[in-house]
């Protein structure tokens, strides 16, 4: 039984298969995914929402100690631009979506196809010395910048990008130096960045970091992270500029190895920000800061039941997001797992700005009274003969108070094709209510092969149309993953989502159809030397559609990558 | 739904193929154990719409094949080409062109002289613009795209003819079926050129 306890969280973790063919860009995941619903409006936005989570809101809608080293844009938290410092090595990687004219531009005279864009990167992080270490990059996606390209183009001088002429939706270069021992890992990066951010408005907001500066230091179970960012703002359609400081960061300290064994574990830390703003500024943080203290509780009384709780508390807002999980007794190779998990709060991103402001009129981004999300779960799996897997999980949901936007008027700008709304985030004061079935099949042989099949089901009863975004009711997916020879590997991804729906952006609701997409990555790799040569094709099958309003077009992309590690 | 039965065929085809592969312990020792260096030089021949669009062009560059497997080895190739375009209206006289290729060659043990090789491509291109052209104002004409640097990539499939082995010496004939993920069409190159490659270690 006790063999049982160690192999299960592997077994039902394997279930929730994330496609081994690497994102664009780290932080881009969710564009390989098959699990839920992904709607790319570009590397710095996404409503990415896995089916089995419930709720209405996105992942990245949501605060958890998890994200505190993730950028904060706008009010979500994203894994791109990623200031995390690279493991050890040298890099280079560039891509392309595909269907640039090259010289059928000499024999194209009507409906040229638009100009497809780049995905450029460069950098190394030295090898250790006394461990003191040095490492510097350059990176920047290109791709979907077709998303209101007109319009962010007229917005701001020049090209906006640290390369190239197409307005990217975000480029950054960092350098700086580190230090790592057995007790510490710390380092200092400083660098330029231009970012562009979706906003409540569904507008694009740019933002050059000039400077942006981030410290981070790990010591035994301490993390700190603080970052200095001088935010230039400029809107050339209105001739407004303006700026803003801002200090950010985090102290979280977590609970040790000993603490570990312990019936009682505790986690606690504080995230904070503060600006100083100046000129035109597209959004306001009330009283110019926020300070967020947290506390993280794990409690297992006896082996099969455990127990966590996260919650925050300041004087605006409050949020806990706990879950009760029970492992059931079960045969042999088979693991049964039930639990209920509960999302409570006044904001789901405490931290977030307050207010934006858009055509001399404001948005409050705040809501009164609490969002309540109960979900029930119960998932098991079961290992055949050493190579099968087969596993399922059931769940039934419900949310009160779901935070939306209450939408006042939609404005549309025929020369810039462009669609933005006002109003005021808001909630939906009623209950939302969705069950959840999930099935999928692993199958493996030794390291060379692993295969995985997928499928979810969900059904959603109440008003969640009045919900930003109505999710997939399906999926399916199929991932293969092939070693040869240990040095070649293959890993593919297919797979199928059905329609979803932007409710609150345009007048009529925007319909992101259901469609078939295949990725497929391919690395010639020499371990002996360190040495990986990576060639992904990402978005292959599916039609070229805009995910999000004013986004840009989801096209097929390749993108590969050499690396040589230390 | 016909292109997801072919890919599922290939998806099932690789699902044998990795089965069907030996499991061996050295073979990250055969990585890099073989290493050559070539020059080549050759011409270039645009297939479908693509006659209409450049005439024949000559190519050269450079070649660096590595042991990887038992039977296969990889490759990277560097090769330039200077393409003009056949159109009048095109406003320049050429495009320079990079491509950059990588892949695997596959020797077939049975018929020695003969290699099978494939893999992606990358090409750069970038218009040959007199002084007096400024890339902006020619975006819309045929052929204005390439004002700037454009990137494209594709695929490509080789068959390795080995004429002479002499000591460290070898020397082929190098065919080269490329095409290049562009819009509105596909675009279908020939590569036929001859090498000369010495074994470094």
């Amino acid at each position: 039984m006790k063999n049982c306890f160690l192999t299960l969280p592997f077994l039902l973790a394997s279930g929730i298969a994330v496609a081994q063919v690497p994102a664009e860009m780290e932080g881009m995941e969710y564009e390989t995914r098959a699990d839920g619903t992904f709607l790319i409006g570009g590397p710095t936005f996404a409503f990415d929402r896995v089916m089995g989570a419930g709720g209405v809101h996105a992942e990245s809608e949501l605060w958890t100690p998890a994200k505190l080293r993730d950028r904060l844009l706008f009010n979500r938290w994203s894994g791109t631009p990623s200031w995390t410092p690279l493991e050890p090595g040298v890099w280079l990687k560039t891509g392309n979506e595909l269907g640039d004219l090259i010289y059928q531009d000499f024999i194209t005279e009507e409906n040229r196809p638009e100009n497809r864009t780049p995905i450029l990167e460069g950098g190394f992080r030295s090898p250790t010395y006394k461990g003191l270490w040095a490492t510097a990059r350059l990176f920047q996606d290109d791709h979907f910048c077709s998303g209101a390209y007109a319009y962010r183009r007229d917005m701001v001088n020049g090209n906006y990008t640290h390369l190239g002429a197409n307005w990217a939706m975000f480029s950054s270069a960092y350098g700086g130096l580190g230090y790592t021992n057995s007790l510490v890992n710390a380092s200092v990066l400083a660098g330029e960045e231009y970012l562009w951010t979706y906003t409540a408005t569904s507008r694009w907001i740019p933002s050059h970091y000039k400077p942006r500066i981030e410290a981070r230091a790990d010591i035994k179970n301490l993390s700190m992270t603080v970052a200095y960012e001088d935010i230039e703002f400029e809107n050339l359609h209105e001739k407004e500029e303006g700026s803003r400081k801002e200090v950010n960061g985090s102290v979280y300290y977590k609970c040790g190895k000993a603490c570990e064994k312990a019936i009682f574990q505790v986690a606690a830390g504080l995230a904070f920000r503060a600006v100083d703003d100046e000129g035109t500024v597209y959004t306001e943080l009330e009283e110019d800061r926020v300070a967020w203290p947290f506390m993280e509780l794990h409690v297992q009384p006896v082996g099969r039941l455990t127990a966590d709780v996260t919650f925050g508390v300041n004087e605006r807002d409050w949020l806990v997001q706990d879950s009760i999980q029970f492992v059931a007794p079960a045969p042999e190779n088979m693991g049964v797992v039930v639990g209920v998990k509960n999302i409570s709060g006044s904001r789901l991103n405490p931290l977030a700005d307050t207010k934006e402001f858009y055509d001399g009129r404001e948005i409050d981004l705040t809501a009164d009274g609490q969002m309540n999300l109960i979900q029930a779960y119960a998932s098991y799996v079961d290992t055949l003969g050493g190579f099968v897997s087969i596993g399922g999980r059931g769940s039934l949901w419900a949310e009160h108070g779901a935070e939306t936007f209450d939408v006042e008027e939609i404005r549309y700008r025929e020369k810039y094709d462009l669609t933005t709304r006002y109003g005021d985030v808001d909630r939906i004061e009623d209950w939302i209510k969705g069950v959840t079935a999930e099935l999928w099949l692993n199958t493996w042989y030794r390291d060379m092969f692993k295969f995985t099949a997928m499928a979810g089901f969900e059904h959603i009863e109440g008003p969640v149309d009045n919900a930003e975004v109505t999710p997939a009711e399906f999926y399916t997916g199929f991932m293969g993953d092939w070693l040869l020879n240990k040095t070649f590997k293959i890993s593919h991804s297919i797979r199928y989502r059905s329609d979803a729906k932007w409710n609150l952006r345009s007048k009529n609701p925007m319909v992101v159809k259901g469609d078939w997409t295949w990725d497929a990555s391919f690395s010639q790799m020499f371990p002996k030397y360190g040495i990986s040569l990576t060639g992904t094709l990402m978005h292959v099958l599916a039609d070229e559609v805009m995910e999000t309003v004013n986004g840009g077009y989801d096209r097929i992309r390749f993108i590969c990558q050499a690396k040589k590690t230390f | 739904m016909g292109k997801l039965k072919k890919l599922l065929l290939l998806v099932a085809s690789l699902a044998l193929a990795a089965l069907a592969q030996e499991n061996s312990t050295k073979v990250e020792d055969i990585a890099f154990s073989k290493v050559y260096l070539g020059i080549e030089g050759g011409e270039i021949y645009p297939f479908g719409d693509l006659i209409d669009a450049t005439y024949n062009t000559m190519y050269g560059g450079l070649n660096f094949r590595y042991s990887y497997w038992k039977n296969v080895d990889g490759v990277v190739m560097f090769h330039y080409a200077y393409f003009k375009p056949r159109p009048d209206v095109v406003p320049y006289d050429g495009v320079h062109q990079a491509s950059g290729k990588l892949g695997l060659d596959w020797r077939f043990p049975a018929i020695h002289p003969i290699v099978l090789g494939g893999g992606f491509a990358c090409n750069w291109t970038r218009a040959d613009l007199d002084d007096d052209i400024v890339k902006d104002e020619i975006y819309d004409e045929p052929g204005g795209t390439l004002g700037d640097n454009e990137t494209e990539f594709g695929w490509f499939a080789r068959l390795n003819v080995v004429l002479w082995n002499f000591e460290k010496f070898r020397v082929g004939f190098n065919f080269m079926w490329e095409e290049i993920w562009t819009l509105p069409k596909r675009s279908d190159m020939l590569y036929a050129g001859i090498y000369v490659e010495r074994k470094l270690w």
